[in-house]
């Protein structure tokens, strides 16, 4: 059998600029590819990207040839697998159960997104990315973590250190260097709350993962804190932001879901037309083989789940905004065992409680100048700026 | 082979022939059938894969276990006593005849 044909036209900063065109000229002739600009074998099939995911016994998660470990100080969980990942899986869950999200979490979510709308002003074009998505985003998670001290500004300069790092391909100086400062103050205040919890428990990550009986190592604890800061941000404040923007530019369907109710729908179709995170990697385990194509033992593939939402098996007119599908098999929370952890706190943020409050408090608000909103991202994707008009 | 029916909620029964050893999930997929979304793919890290047993049957398949039926609060519909994450249901012979009503909605 033949290797993955190579592709070596597309750039790096076109993928970037928007990667749909290049996937879906992959999907229709090419659906297993090598592409040199990101040195991955791209899968752009929603069948392949969920199969390679649902069997991490030939797809390892850990990718050795990141900057991930050099800008995470650390192996994380999200490069592990079997038993170990569990392990330190769980040592977190607890913080995200049913019963802290609806009693705890849910709450405090409202409250604050109450606290962020009431400081926007009315009446004047506005940019909800840096005044509401970013900040608020921030803040849940902080104190999630049970890292409340930290500013909105903290929690997103830290998360923005980490992403650049671990992204860090070209492994330039300035990212690693950045992350590095990030890293004394996360470091830095993680001890004093660990401290701090183990005299006074409560629910928060950092607390659960301290006073377990059988807690997982301190350096562990510390590193999957910060993926959580590197990985919490920046998905739920992309995924309001292109909801937003969804609704907004489609507002027969924002009315139709004003009269239903179906916010979480509008969610699910947010998520699946631009995925927060666009793309993920395994490394084969073994020699393998996908749609014919030899991938030998060792080769590193990257999952394009922004390519399988838009895959046209599943999807008709993927590149359209359609609340009201009568199916959605999005990959955006992925799946398998590391199926992101944060899906139903999302869902309850976004879904239930942002979406109805904002359009109840905002009925007017408008979109102002739809067209110099700027989209970008190949790992992440997400808008860098909504500005709108709160009537 | 142990035949497993699902219901849709709108009534529409379908059986289909499991693997043994496969969960009724594993079986859903394999199947293509609709009302399992399965998002996480059997890791227990989600409640898309929510089923409501069959009275008759809830015995044999027996009840959802600790962590099962704390994921199951997630689930998209109403969680009863017959509620299960069809992930965690392991076909056997013993299992034979199966049947398994799906909620409305998964997500």
């Amino acid at each position: 059998m033949p290797l993955a044909p190579v592709n070596d036209a597309v750039t790096i900063t076109e993928l970037i600029d928007n990667p749909y065109p290049f996937y879906r000229q992959m999907r229709a002739n090419s659906p297993v590819v090598s592409v040199s600009a990101v040195n991955r074998v791209m899968l752009t099939k929603a069948a392949d990207t969920r199969a390679v995911k649902d069997d991490p016994e030939t797809w390892s998660s850990d990718d050795p040839d990141t900057p991930m470990k050099r800008a995470f100080h650390a192996h994380t969980l999200m490069r592990k697998d079997g038993e170990e990942h569990l392990r330190e899986r769980n040592a977190m869950m607890p913080t995200f159960s049913p019963r802290n999200l609806k009693t705890l979490w849910g709450p405090a979510y409202e409250k604050l997104a109450g606290d962020y709308l009431d400081r926007l002003p009315k009446g004047e074009v506005v940019d909800l990315f840096p005044t509401l998505a970013g900040p608020l985003a921030a803040r849940i998670l902080a104190d999630i973590l049970g890292l409340s001290e930290a500013s909105d500004d903290d929690m997103q300069f830290w998360s923005q250190a980490l992403i650049d790092g671990a992204g860090n391909f070209g492994w330039f100086d300035e990212p690693f260097e950045r992350v590095d400062r990030a890293h004394l103050a996360m470091d830095a205040l993680m001890e004093r709350k660990a401290e701090f919890y183990r005299a006074n428990p409560d629910q928060t990550a950092l607390s659960v993962m301290v006073n377990a009986d059988d807690p997982i190592a301190w350096s562990q604890i510390v590193a999957n804190i910060k993926i959580a800061i590197g990985g919490g941000i920046n998905e739920p404040r992309d995924a309001l932001l292109t909801v937003l923007y969804g609704l907004l530019t489609n507002p027969d369907q924002l009315d139709e879901i004003k009269r239903t109710g179906q916010w979480g729908s509008a969610f699910e179709e947010a998520i699946r037309w631009v995925a927060p995170i666009q793309v993920s990697s395994r490394r084969a385990t073994r020699d393998t083989q996908i749609r014919g194509i030899d991938i030998p033992a060792g080769t590193v593939v990257m999952t394009c789940q922004a390519s399988s939402n838009h895959d046209e098996d599943l999807f008709e007119d993927g590149h359209l905004f359609n609340a009201f599908r009568a199916r959605n098999p999005h990959q955006s929370f992925g799946s398998g065992p590391h199926h992101c952890m944060g899906t139903h706190l999302a869902r309850m943020m976004l879904g239930k409680i942002m979406l109805p409050m904002i359009f109840d408090r905002f009925p007017n608000m408008e979109l102002v100048q739809p067209e110099t909103v700027v989209w970008k991202g190949f790992g992440f994707r997400g808008p860098l700026n909504l500005p709108v008009r709160l009537n | 082979m142990p035949r497993l029916t699902f219901i849709a909620s709108q009534g529409t029964p379908r059986t289909v022939d499991a693997r043994s050893g496969d969960s009724a999930m594993q079986t859903a997929l394999a199947h293509g059938i609709d009302g399992i979304t399965a998002e996480c793919g059997g890791a227990m890290a989600c409640a898309t894969c929510h089923v409501y047993v069959a009275d008759e049957w809830t015995d044999r398949v027996g009840p959802s276990g600790e962590m099962e039926a704390d994921m199951l609060e997630f689930a998209a519909c109403e969680v009863t006593p017959t509620s299960r994450l069809s992930c965690q249901i392991k076909m056997t012979e013993a299992l034979d005849g199966l049947v398994l009503y799906l909620p409305e909605a998964q997500v």
